[in-house]
């Protein structure tokens, strides 16, 4: 296994050393103390074996005291642990599940596309880099989906006091995602990143800290307060609110927030005029903001411009709206102290004023989204990006770590390995397989470094190290095991021995479980593990009893080997002879065993042997040579073959004497009935070895059956003569 | 209802845990439409039966959403490795399951509530009727008489009478053969599948083993399997149609026994295309097309639906192109054929999840 967890340094699978509170789980053995031993065994998945053992007190070994007690007599008992879930408790396992499967199609997809590209560009692979990119975009959108769809925003009934939604299905998972993605896989958002990152934040705010402020909490906080409030110009909270929704550029909110302001109610218009047209002037300042951006999703405000130059034409003339209304006299004819200071600062957040910005925002990548909607709106590299960054933390550090801004760091930072960490760390093998796939789509180094072979990894490359590992996890539960052999197939070096290890290890118990194994071996075209896998399973059909099943799988499996033993153990389940009554159960087997003799192995004598028996059976209802004939050829065929165990040798000449006397005309040549006089011959001197199991016949069989040879072949001699 | 007309619409319900097998209960009215489920959770190693209720739900003025929501319960002790409902509407309906313990129990559902009432199980201590895994079962339509068949090679008959069960050993094969398929063909009469694509024709009035075989090497160049599923048209019983390993659908007729007739699989040659090449886990009469039943000759297969490992739910017919209704990414382990509403049908995927198909009513439209 990759990594020991008593060193996280050394790891080659990152695994958080953070020391969480220990889980005790009880083990309920019902055993009287004291326990002498207790084992510990990994089982399935997360299910541990358990074994108690007590040892056995000198009082209890009497046999009274164990019959007064028959729970005593137990030594120790193995009891099944089963261990919680990992540590992301935010998606439960069986979502989890169902991601892993929804997952599945998605990356094949992805793979085959990519082996495609591989070999119809021969290794040119520059050439399709845009078809490439369209299906890492398809893909990338397809695990999204996947991780929850976003509800479409517009809600029925319009409620001027519901302004922001709570969190409701938003996961870390599809937050981590949708940022790995913005970066990597959308080639066309790249133009656009701060924007990106602003939708990014209005959609996953809340994430951020759940123990500190956010914009997002501070807004549900504000909702919840203004269904009581009836003034609310003069609440500070209310200006708070809008500050704080205009610095991480929700516009639709902080217009809808500012339409509530007490100015506009009809019976106040008169009296608020000037007030209100300040309010209103703000409004459309903010409902017009231009925005570097191609387009805007319906309901959200601002005026898109797609190329740079349009928008710093639109840019400059905005910020001179702004500016023309600060400096407007009408500040000093309203009359509410309140709303003037609220709609001031909110000038200032638009005119880009750091300690209006660091006033109204809460964490840094509030502060950070901030920046890029007001101070540094064009886009710049990666490298400038991460060292405003690092002075939004230097300015407000955060408090409690979070996963997120450590991946959105690694990115910033081009550092694929931190990236892949904190995927790993929080998401566990699921996101860093997957995302893996983003990350290498365009970036060369990351390519370079993850699909390098390493030394110390045993000569597979870090990607495939990350597919093996997941599925080893998928391979550990029996519901998703089956969707373990599309990611082994994916890695070139180690996967297909793991895989067959795989198939190898499945239980045989149930055959409908057995099939399924098949045909994933038919799949990937690994015949010598399906044989294997049968063979296992006809053996233990056979040791459960089930003799007809087991022999068919041993069929499948060509095994002769096997068949031929237990043909022997057959023959001693039938007995010393064959009765015709007892013969009748054994017809289904036969069915079973079909008309290809070859397959059968040592069982074929019972294909035979029935054929033996059929064919006597019809010289007895109506005697014609043919037929006696024909039942006399089955008998030699018989006794040549030498899968026919000598204690039938007697019983079956036996069953032909009659026909051994057939009045007609001898029915054997010279050289048969010579044949079986020397198997005759061969019997009596085996009868005088120890081991010799004699057949239940009466003692004269032997001489009738001498006699009649004899006959024979003295008939025969004169036949042929 | 939504699927009135226009395309086939399929609704995805995922489950959270392995879903093994899934009947429609027959619906007393149009309104209640129950589903019966059995179902596996791994994790905590319980086995039950589901009983959910099909509901329409408002979603605003145009789109109509259904949902299953689960109405009642009963854990089983052992995996459930068959399930089987009455067909006729009656109080109260009677689903039998068997288990991979080799117990078979009686479940008794209020056709209008979708509760389970009552149920009949082995009383403890009693011999079970098979050893080891019940392979099959199957319900006469009024739900009185069930036949079992396991790997043990045993064929039991149970009838339900008054709150008790009565078991007859129709035969003991004692391991040398083993039963992987049941279904009644007619009130005393039932079929059999087994290894190697066997198929035997049972008949209670004669004891002593069954009354006729069809022997597996009878196809030509077709590789030997396991018969999965067997069913038998009320109105053709003299055909006894079956599927199997290597996605295997053949046709047995017993008034010409020596030669099956494929609809499916490797043995097919050039001529059609196989729908699938894996295990046809469960096959059933297509009740919803049926051109100008009473005019084929009776020696033609009726439609016949499917589903595989490979994730195929399609219809075949004799003679024409295989209609594909699903092609899922995963298997599909079994699918019901709604008795009243032959449009609908429901089915359970490998990746734990439910999946309910309307099909357009008009035939023709395919």
């Amino acid at each position: 296994m990759p990594g020991r967890p008593s060193d996280p340094g050394d790891a080659l699978v990152p695994f958080s050393s953070q020391v969480h509170d220990p889980v005790v789980y009880s083990v309920r053995h019902g055993l009287k103390p004291p326990i002498f031993r207790v084992y510990v065994a990994w089982s399935r998945g997360n299910l541990l074996h358990v074994a108690c053992l007590r040892e056995r007190t000198p009082s209890e070994s009497g046999e009274d005291d164990d019959s007064r007690h028959p729970e005593a007599q137990a030594g120790g008992v193995v009891v099944e642990v089963q261990l919680q879930g990992g540590a992301n408790g935010e998606i439960s396992e069986a979502q989890q599940r169902r991601i892993a499967y929804g997952s599945v199609p998605a990356f094949a997809l992805l793979q085959s596309r990519r082996n495609a590209l591989m070999a119809a560009s021969r290794m040119q692979f520059s050439s399709f880099r845009t078809e490439w990119r369209q299906y890492v975009l398809e893909y990338s959108s397809q695990i999204a989906d996947l991780l929850g769809k976003r509800k479409p925003p517009e809600t029925v009934i319009d409620d001027p006091k519901m302004f922001v939604e709570p969190l409701e299905e938003e996961t870390t998972l599809k937050a981590a995602w949708d940022l790995v993605e913005i970066f990597y896989a959308d080639n066309d958002s790249k133009a656009f990143l701060p924007e990106n990152l602003v939708d990014w934040l209005a959609d996953y705010d809340g994430l951020l800290s759940a123990t500190e402020p956010t914009v997002h909490s501070k807004l549900v906080a504000l909702q919840r307060k203004l269904v009581d409030l009836q003034v609310v110009e003069d609440d500070p909270d209310y200006w708070e609110g809008i500050a704080l929704g205009l610095a991480v550029g929700w516009l639709d909110i902080v217009v809808k927030l500012l339409r509530l302001h007490g100015s506009y109610q009809p019976d106040q218009l008169d009296d608020r005029e000037t007030e209100n047209g300040l309010v209103e002037a703000v409004a459309v300042l903010v409902s017009t903001m231009p925005r570097l951006r191609p387009n805007l999703p319906a309901g959200r405000l601002g005026q898109c411009y797609k190329t740079r130059q349009d928008f710093i034409k639109a840019w400059e003339k905005w910020q001179g709206h702004v500016n023309k209304l600060d400096y407007s006299a009408f500040w000093v004819q309203c009359g509410h102290r309140q709303t003037s200071e609220g709609l001031r600062n909110l000038l200032r957040i638009m005119l880009g004023q750091l300690g209006s910005l660091n006033g109204s925002t809460y964490h840094w990548m509030e502060l950070y989204v901030s920046h890029f909607l007001y101070v540094q709106p064009f886009t710049m590299g990666l490298e400038g990006m991460y060292s405003l960054a690092q002075k939004c933390i230097q300015l407000k550090p955060a408090p409690t770590y979070s996963g997120l801004t450590g991946i959105l760091l690694g990115v910033l930072g081009e550092n694929t390995e931190v990236v892949l960490a904190e995927c790993s760390n929080i998401f566990g093998p699921w996101m860093v397989v997957h995302a893996i796939e983003l990350l290498t789509s365009e970036n060369k180094q990351a390519e370079m470094l993850l699909h390098e072979e390493r030394y110390n990894l045993g000569g597979i490359s870090i990607e495939e190290l990350h597919r093996l590992v997941y599925a080893q996890v998928l391979s550990s539960h029996s519901l998703t095991w089956q969707i373990a052999p599309t990611y082994l197939a994916s890695c070139q070096k180690q996967g297909l021995g793991l895989l067959e290890k795989l198939l190898y290890m499945q239980p045989v118990q149930h055959y409908l479980v057995l099939l399924k194994d098949l045909e994933i071996c038919r799949l990937y075209e690994l015949e010598n593990i399906s044989l294997s896998v049968m063979k296992i399973a006809g053996v233990h059909h056979w040791k459960h009893g089930r003799k007809g099943f087991g022999i068919y799988w041993l069929q499948q499996a060509r095994d002769e080997i096997r068949l031929n033993k237990i043909a022997q153990q057959l023959f001693d389940c039938i007995g010393k002879s064959i009765s015709d009554d007892s013969f009748k159960q054994w017809e289904g087997l036969i069915e079973l065993l079909g008309s290809e003799v070859g397959s059968a192995g040592g069982l074929e004598f019972l294909h035979k042997y029935r054929d033996f028996k059929k064919s006597l059976h019809n010289v007895q209802e109506g005697a014609t040579v043919t037929a006696a004939r024909q039942s006399m050829q089955s008998l030699v065929q018989l006794m040549k073959s030498p899968s026919t165990p000598q204690r039938f040798w007697l019983p079956l000449l036996h069953d032909s004497v009659k026909l051994l006397n057939w009045r007609e005309r001898p029915l054997l040549t010279v050289s048969e009935t010579n044949l079986l006089l020397n198997k005759l011959q061969e019997l009596s001197i085996a009868r005088l070895r120890p081991d010799f199991a004699d057949t239940e016949l009466a003692p004269e069989a032997l001489s009738s059956v001498r006699l009649a040879l004899a006959t024979n072949l003295g008939r025969a001699i004169l036949e042929d003569c | 209802m939504a699927g009135g007309g226009g395309d086939l619409v399929v609704h995805r319900f995922p489950q959270s845990k392995a879903v093994d097998s899934v009947r429609w209960l027959p619906a007393v009215s149009a309104f209640d439409r129950f589903v019966a489920a059995a179902v596996h959770d791994p994790d905590s190693g319980s086995s039950a039966l589901e009983v959910h209720a099909l509901e329409l739900i408002q979603q605003g003025e145009e789109s109509d959403a259904l949902d299953l929501l689960p109405r009642d319960s009963w854990s089983s002790a052992s995996r459930i490795s068959a399930l089987r409902c009455s067909n006729v509407p009656a109080e109260p309906l009677t689903v039998a399951l068997s288990t991979f313990a080799g117990s078979l129990h009686f479940l008794f559902v209020d056709p209008v509530e979708g509760t389970i009432e009552s149920e009949l199980s082995p009383v403890a201590g009693e011999r079970w009727l098979h050893s080891g895994p019940i392979s099959a079962v199957d319900l006469q339509p009024e739900g009185r008489e069930c036949v079992s068949v396991g790997q043990d090679g045993r064929v039991n008959l149970v009838s339900v009478a008054e709150g008790s069960m009565e078991h007859r050993r129709v035969h003991d094969a004692r391991g040398l053969v083993s039963y992987t398929a049941v279904r009644w063909g007619s009130s005393v009469e039932f079929a059999t599948g087994g290894l190697a694509f066997g198929l035997q024709w049972w008949d209670q009035r004669k004891p002593g083993g069954p009354v006729s075989h069809l022997k597996g090497d009878s196809f030509q160049g077709m590789a030997s399997g396991i018969v999965h599923s067997i069913d038998v048209h009320p109105s053709r019983k003299h055909i006894c149609l079956a599927g199997g390993s290597s996605g295997a659908v053949f046709a047995w007729d017993l008034r010409w026994q020596k030669q099956p007739v494929l609809l499916s699989g490797a043995g097919l040659g050039q001529q059609r295309q196989s729908p699938c090449e894996s295990e046809v886990w469960e096959i059933q009469y297509d009740s919803l097309i049926q051109t100008g039943f009473s005019s084929t000759p009776s020696a033609k297969i009726l439609p016949v639906m499917i589903c595989s490992e490979d994730g195929v739910l399609a219809v075949l017919e004799q003679g024409k192109d295989p209609i594909e209704l699903l092609a899922e990414p995963c298997a599909v382990n079994a699918f019901d054929i709604d008795g009243r509403n032959p449009s609908d049908v429901v089915c359970s995927l490998e990746w734990e999840a439910i999946a309910l198909l309307m099909r357009p009513r008009d035939s023709s439209a395919f």
